[in-house]
């Protein structure tokens, strides 16, 4: 399921970058239900000089110190009517960049048509560069994924699979072994860039798990800090499944297929692990994030394996024992 | 119980994608299955086993096949092996 964001409105937006940026407000909350619908920003130099033909104007409109010193240079009469140009469009808000402070006429047209200015202490270069990133961040496409998340080794591991198969217990297994919960049964999972996917937990489900026959668990008060983790990258999707009759060919023998799958655009590696009495998934969870981590740094066991015996068959080796001679060792 | 003497026909051998094939097949059987080879005999549903053979074009290899769909399950096999694994 898609959860993208049409929009966001200013006073969130407000909300999420006043401490993280040094943002402050310097008009009122009267702009605080405007609507950002654009995860761009705008510098509207040209619609103040006249110019308004492409005009950004659903953008959040940044003001540097090039912009007011244009303005400070008009007569009183043009900066009235370049204001009144910027104003006469639904932007969502104003912020000054660079500790600029707002000419009253600004305050004026703000309070006039409802729209909030604000400040910060950043350079305009800085403050772009930190506000695209969350804007980015805020407009980025999100999905919600039924499974358990869970950090094991810092891979993150999503364990998805039908109902009742066993992924919450799966996670809480590896969480007693020392690794960390990111989320259970509802993850969101949200594209940063290209080729990364972030996955968190909801608001109200965090951390809680809920386990078949006991109820809701809470994994961070029962575990500690140590056992959970807020947002993680997802790196492998590992697939439990119950094996059927002539599900064999789906299962990999060697590991030399690479099976992916493919979320939001972004290609990941998927793990087909049979159900089977007696198999410990916890174990073959860590030894799957371990091997991650080997092909990661550059050493694949399947290519490896395959390498030796095309070797093997080359020098016409025969079956053999690995060791040739005991020599009297017999430890 | 059923013994069947096949030889390798491709020309790379029993290397990993045959030997794959051949595991992945015989895991659709119940029946027991073991390969012989240079004195080895090794269970022919496990890859590690049937990579050990180490078996190049020519090699002999002894199937045996046990169980209740050992008929069937000789034949696909064979017909695996003998057709050089799609690899002709």
């Amino acid at each position: 399921m898609m959860l993208n964001k049409p929009y966001i409105d200013v006073g969130f937006f407000y909300n999420g970058i006043k401490d993280r940026f040094k943002v402050n407000l310097l008009s009122n909350e009267n702009g605080f239900e405007r609507r950002i619908t654009d995860q761009n920003l705008h510098r509207p130099g040209l619609a103040l000089a006249g110019f308004v033909d492409l005009f950004s104007y659903s953008r959040v409109q940044i003001i540097g110190n090039t912009e007011m010193r244009y303005l400070s240079k008009l007569t009183n009469e043009d900066r009235l009517i370049a204001l009144e140009r910027l104003f006469r469009f639904p932007i969502p808000c104003i912020i000054l960049t660079d500790n600029n402070k707002p000419l009253p006429e600004m305050l004026e047209f703000a309070e006039k048509n409802n729209v909030s200015i604000f400040g910060s202490t950043l350079g305009t270069t800085k403050l772009m560069y930190f506000l695209t990133d969350f804007l980015d961040d805020q407009f980025a496409p999100s999905i919600s994924q039924h499974g358990s998340f869970v950090d094991v080794y810092g891979v993150g591991i999503l364990f998805i699979g039908d109902s009742g198969i066993g992924k919450s217990e799966v996670a809480l297994d590896l969480v007693e072994r020392g690794h960390r919960l990111v989320a259970d049964d509802m993850v969101i999972l949200t594209k940063k860039g290209e080729g990364i996917l972030m996955g968190t937990g909801t608001q109200l489900a965090r951390h809680i798990m809920e386990i078949r026959g006991l109820g809701f668990v809470n994994v961070e008060k029962m575990f500690g800090i140590r056992a959970i983790r807020f947002q993680k990258r997802l790196e492998v999707i590992v697939q439990l499944k119950q094996l059927g009759r002539g599900d064999e060919d789906d299962i990999t023998r060697t590991g030399l297929e690479n099976s992916l799958i493919s979320l939001l655009d972004v290609e990941l590696p998927l793990v087909k692990l049979p159900i089977i009495p007696g198999k410990n998934i916890t174990v073959i969870s860590e030894v799957i994030a371990l091997n991650y981590l080997l092909k990661h740094y550059g050493y694949d066991p399947s290519v490896d394996m395959q390498e030796r015996l095309r070797i093997a068959l080359e020098k016409k080796m025969r079956p053999g024992r690995g060791t040739d001679y005991f020599e009297h060792d017999f430890e | 119980m059923i013994e069947k003497t096949v030889r390798i026909v491709n020309r790379a051998g029993l290397h990993v994608r045959p030997a794959s094939t051949i595991v992945k097949t015989a895991g659709k059987y119940d029946a027991d299955f073991y390969i012989s080879h240079e004195g080895y005999r090794i269970n022919g549903k496990s890859i590690v086993g049937v990579m050990t053979l180490i078996a190049p074009q020519g090699a002999e290899l002894l199937l045996e096949f046990s169980g209740k769909d050992e008929e069937i399950m000789c034949r696909e096999i064979t017909s695996l092996i003998e057709g050089g694994f799609g690899e002709l």
